[in-house]
Parts: C-alpha cells; structure tokens; sequence
C-alpha cells in the first residue's frame, strides 16, 4: 500500500503583507521500504515540504494521505498523535537532548508511555546502527556521526512507516555521510521503512531508489531509479 | 536511586537533567525561594514563640478575677453581704479574697513617717508566697511588706514597722511573682483585715483554678450582685490576655504578609530563568513536538522543572527554617526544643507549600509559551 499518497498541495504563506506561494501544486507519492531524495535551491519548497509530509504544518490546498487515512485537516492533538506512530525525524544538526545518555534520548519519544521494554528496545536500535559500546554516553561524548547514529535510532524507536530527514549529511563530513546513508539503505531495505530525505548533498543521490527536483515549489525532473 | 521515581513520572527526568544544565541560574532561582520560605516560617516561628512567652508570662492572670465597687452607682465598698454573695456563687475551688486598703502614714525603722497604701487582707497566704519568713495563718497579727518596699528600707523578717501609730513587727517579705499579675506584692504593706475599723471593703480578688472557671466565676458574681443594678466592676483578666493575643496576631500577620513579598519575588525571578530556558531550548522543544510530544507533555515537563525549583527550595528553606527555629526559641522561651510545637509545624508547612505554589505559578506562562509553539516555527531557528 502507498504510504504517502499527496496531491496538488498548495502552501501560502503571509510574510509581511506580502504572500509568499512556497509550493504551487506538487504529487507527491512514497511506496513502503522507497528512499527518495528531494532536491532542489533553497527556498524551492524542499522543507515547507517536508514539514507537510510529517504532519508539522498543514497544506493550504492540497490533499495528504498517510497509510489511506486523509490526513489533510486534523487537529493539533490527532496530528502529534498520528505523527508519534509513523513518523520518525532525523534532523541536520541532531537535535539530541544535551542532558541525557544516548539510550535517553533514543527513550524520549515514548518517554511518556508507560513501556517496559523501552529501555531495551532502545539498546537494540543502538547496537544495530552500531553504538552498543556507546550507550551510556552523552552527546558531547559522541562524534558527529554518531550523534546522528543515535538520531536514527530515535527516529526508529516508534516503528514508524516513514522516515522523514532533512539535511541528514549537512553537518557531516563525506565519510561519515556515507556511513549514515548506508545505514538509511539498509533501514530502508531491511525494515520496509520508506525514506525520504531532503538534501544538498549530491551523495545522497548515489544511495537513494529516487530523486524529486524541487524548482520554486514545483516538481521539476523526475530521475527514476539511481 | 531516583530511578523509580523517573520511571514513574518521566518529566522528573527531563526537567532534573534541564536543571542541572544551567546549575548556578537553577541554583540562584531557587535560592529565592530559601530566602523567601525561610522569611515566612522563621517569623511565623517567631511569632509562635513570642505568644507562647507572653501567655506564660501572663499565664497567672488569666484565671484571676478582681470585683470592685461601683461608684458610680453610689456604691463605695463592698459589704460583708456582697462577700458571702461572692464566695457563695464562685466553686468551691475558687479562692476569694477581700481586700481593705487605705493610706496611712507609715514609719520604717524609726524612719519619717511616709504615706503609703496599705492593705488588709485576711487570708494573704491564699494570694502571696513569701520570699524570707512565713506568712501566718490565720493572720492576725504583724505586718507582711513586698520586695520592693523591704529592698527600700532594707526590711527583714522581725523588723518593726510602724502602721498608723502603731508599732508591729513585720513577718515575712512577699515574693515578686515571675509572671505579671494584679495582686502584684512588689510595694505593698499587707497587714491583718480586722486591724481596719472600716467596714466595707474596697476589692475582692477571686482566684479560679483555669481561666475558664474565671469567666464563669466572673459571670456567676455579675449575675449574683448586678442583679438590678450595677453594683460591682467585676473585671476578668483573661480579656487582657485575649486582647494582648489578638494584637500580636495581628502584627504577625502583617510581618509574614512582608515576608511573603520575597516568595512572589522568587516566584519572578523562576519565571524569569524558565522564560529564558524556553527561548534558548526553542529548538529543543520543537523536536520534541515532532517526535510526538503533545503539547501538555511539554507543559509538563516546563511545570516539573517549576515545581522541582519549587521543592529543592522549599525544603532547604524549610531545613533552614527550623534551624532558625530552634535559635528563636531557645532566645525567646530558653528552651529549644519549643520548635517541636504545632504551630510551628504548621508554619514550616505553609511557608513550603507556598513556596512551591509560587514556583508553579511562575512556570505557568513559561510552559504554555513553549507548549504553544509551532514546532516548524521552533526548527526553523
């Protein structure tokens, strides 16, 4: 089944008197276990983008669909709800909460939940992206690389159907943004999880099963299969 | 050791570990709340302590009751009648004693004569103790001095005074009473009742075992003797001691209500530090809302953080508090462990749970601005 499934999404925003049309009508569909890369200048539309897909903002036209479930107008409450089950983030510059071990901080999103076997489950993520000698460990004790490793393995934490990164190798050197994107891969191949990342970063294209150009909020090129 | 404790409220974890961060600014908040918590119950402690002094130094008045004529209604002494009257309604626990008094010219050890008050009782063992000699019962001769007047005159037990032109030998010097009272004996001259060729006499002091059997005595003599008009003044003590009471109820109050400014301030001075945490953790916050916090779980894990602010302070300040307690109370009563009362425990009480109500007050506004943010907003940078 389609795991995103947009339509003629429309996003306007009001800067200053001024309305600023940030996408102008893009399609936008992910199959389950795809890595698709979105690319394009800045202020093409890449993140608002983003942002739609992950539930964090609503399209101001446009229809989303998340697993078959219209998704376009819930409410803040439904929206972090539904957000929690299938979505994880992986963000450019982290984001790890500075004051806890790495196993806390893969914990946090189901911090709240009254879970057993969160601790564990969380050990697991972390020795399967390869930080088991890692895990007590705070984020001013890791290297970029494996601040974003721990990242991964937070976005994964809730079994989610989509990973949604943005920038993922931005503040990573080429090595090191190889051994992420191999770890998308193989999250993307092993777990059926979709991936959809937005870049810069002309390496990601070497990894990804598709590329969407984005050029001032239309779907420019599309590149099949890398 | 504060596993469990996370485990089961996990905002604890976040908000502890968020504290920690910024340790000084965390500490200094919180010393806000030390001093505050700390102003209100050691001056409520005070306060306790003061009343407590205060009570047991007035303590004797409070079940003393003391009737006099009315001269207003034409009534100039009390007749034997009124006494029988009296000792009739009061208990039988209840010491009743008439008192004579007139002034008279009297001479200390071949001294000038000096006019001074003299009074006739006929039983003052039931009202005085002695200091130096005994009191003789009954007492029908002699004359007893107060402490003031034989530090004077530098009277003894055996030395002779003259009353009026006669000569008696003086029997014992009263005590002073520790505590404040009426019958206070420091300047009086005390001698037998039927020396006096009055008739009538000029006060009753009535003495109950409780104030409690005073106001009921005092109501039973009103009763008794005001029956048509109002013959006597019968004045209860223990009114004082009420009164005296109320007033420094009042001015503590007062005093704790300026104490309690400096808990509001400390309540500023958190909301302060929590309005910076959320802007510098803006970020912060916005992935946790991505990563599926709902808004009142950011709210309370900003509210933990207030109220652990809140606590950490509170219970220094109340550590702090009974300190200063066992310091007042050893100043003010002699006796230390006069902190273990009630009153203070309520005190110690009160001045904590405000001091954490203020804290969570504070972190109201500042947990609903970074629940309330935009997550794409707090991202973006």
């Amino acid at each position: 089944m389609t795991v995103v499934d947009a339509r003629g999404l429309v996003k306007r925003y009001r800067t200053g008197g001024e309305i600023l049309e940030a996408l102008k009508g893009i399609d936008f569909k992910l199959e389950p276990g795809e890595f698709v890369s979105i690319m394009g200048p800045s202020g093409s539309g890449k993140t608002t983008l983003l942002n739609i897909l992950g539930l964090l903002a609503t399209p101001t036209e446009g229809r989303v669909e998340l697993n078959g479930q219209d998704v376009t107008n819930l409410g803040d409450r439904k929206r972090t709800r539904l957000r929690k089950q299938t979505i994880g983030f992986v963000f450019q510059h982290f984001y790890l909460l500075p004051t806890l071990t790495a196993v806390e901080n893969v914990e946090v999103p189901r911090l709240f939940d009254r879970d057993p076997g969160r601790t564990a489950r969380a050990r697991d993520l972390l020795t399967r992206v390869g930080l088991g000698d890692r895990l007590d460990h705070r984020p001013d004790q890791l290297s970029g690389g494996q601040k974003q490793r721990v990242a991964i393995a937070r976005s994964l934490i809730n079994d989610p159907t989509i990973v949604l990164a943005d920038e993922p190798t931005g503040s990573l050197d080429r090595d090191t943004g190889r051994q992420i994107l191999d770890e998308f891969q193989r999250i993307a191949d092993t777990e059926d999880v979709a991936i959809v990342a937005v870049t810069h970063d002309e390496l990601v294209n070497e990894y990804v099963d598709r590329t969407v150009h984005l050029v001032d909020g239309l779907v420019g090129e599309e590149a099949l299969d890398a | 050791m504060l596993e469990p404790l996370y485990r089961r409220f996990p905002a604890l974890l976040m908000a502890s570990r968020n504290l920690t961060r910024t340790k000084m600014r965390s500490l200094l908040a919180s010393l806000g709340i030390v001093i505050g918590v700390l102003a209100i119950a050691s001056l409520g402690m005070f306060g306790v302590a003061l009343q407590y002094s205060i009570s047991q130094n007035l303590g004797g008045i409070g079940n003393q009751v003391t009737v006099s004529p009315n001269p207003d209604a034409g009534v100039d002494n009390l007749t034997e009648r009124d006494i029988r009257e009296i000792r009739r309604v009061a208990g039988p626990g209840v010491t009743v004693s008439p008192v004579k008094q007139r002034i008279e010219p009297v001479a200390f050890e071949r001294g000038e004569n000096t006019s001074q008050l003299v009074y006739g009782l006929q039983q003052p063992a039931k009202v005085y103790n002695a200091s130096d000699g005994r009191i003789p019962e009954p007492f029908q001769s002699g004359a007893l001095v107060g402490s003031t007047i034989a530090e004077e005159y530098d009277i003894q037990p055996g030395t002779t005074i003259t009353v009026n032109g006669t000569a008696v030998r003086v029997r014992a010097v009263l005590a002073s009473e520790d505590s404040f009272s009426v019958f206070s004996p420091g300047s009086s001259i005390v001698v037998p009742a039927n020396s006096f060729d009055q008739r009538g006499y000029s006060q009753v002091y009535v003495t109950a075992n409780s104030g409690e059997e005073a106001n009921e005595t005092a109501m039973a003599i009103r009763g008794a003797l005001n029956d048509r008009e109002e013959r006597v003044n019968v004045e209860e003590l223990g009114s004082i001691v009420d009164q005296v009471n109320q007033t420094f109820q009042v001015i503590n109050t007062v005093l704790i209500g300026i104490a309690s400014i400096s808990l509001l301030v400390a309540g500023i001075s958190i909301l302060n530090v929590m309005l910076m945490s959320t802007v510098e953790r803006r970020e912060e916050i916005g992935v946790l809302r991505a990563v599926g916090y709902q808004k009142r779980d950011v709210l309370k894990v900003m509210l933990a953080e207030a109220t652990l602010l809140g606590v950490v302070g509170g219970l220094a300040g109340v550590l702090l508090s009974f300190l200063a307690g066992l310091a007042i109370n050893q100043q003010v009563v002699n006796d230390a462990t006069a902190v273990f009362r009630l009153g203070n425990g309520f005190y110690l009480a009160a001045a904590f749970t405000f001091g954490v109500v203020v804290s969570i007050l504070s972190g109201l506004y500042p947990a609903w601005k970074a629940a309330s943010e935009e997550p794409v907003e707090a991202l973006r940078g």
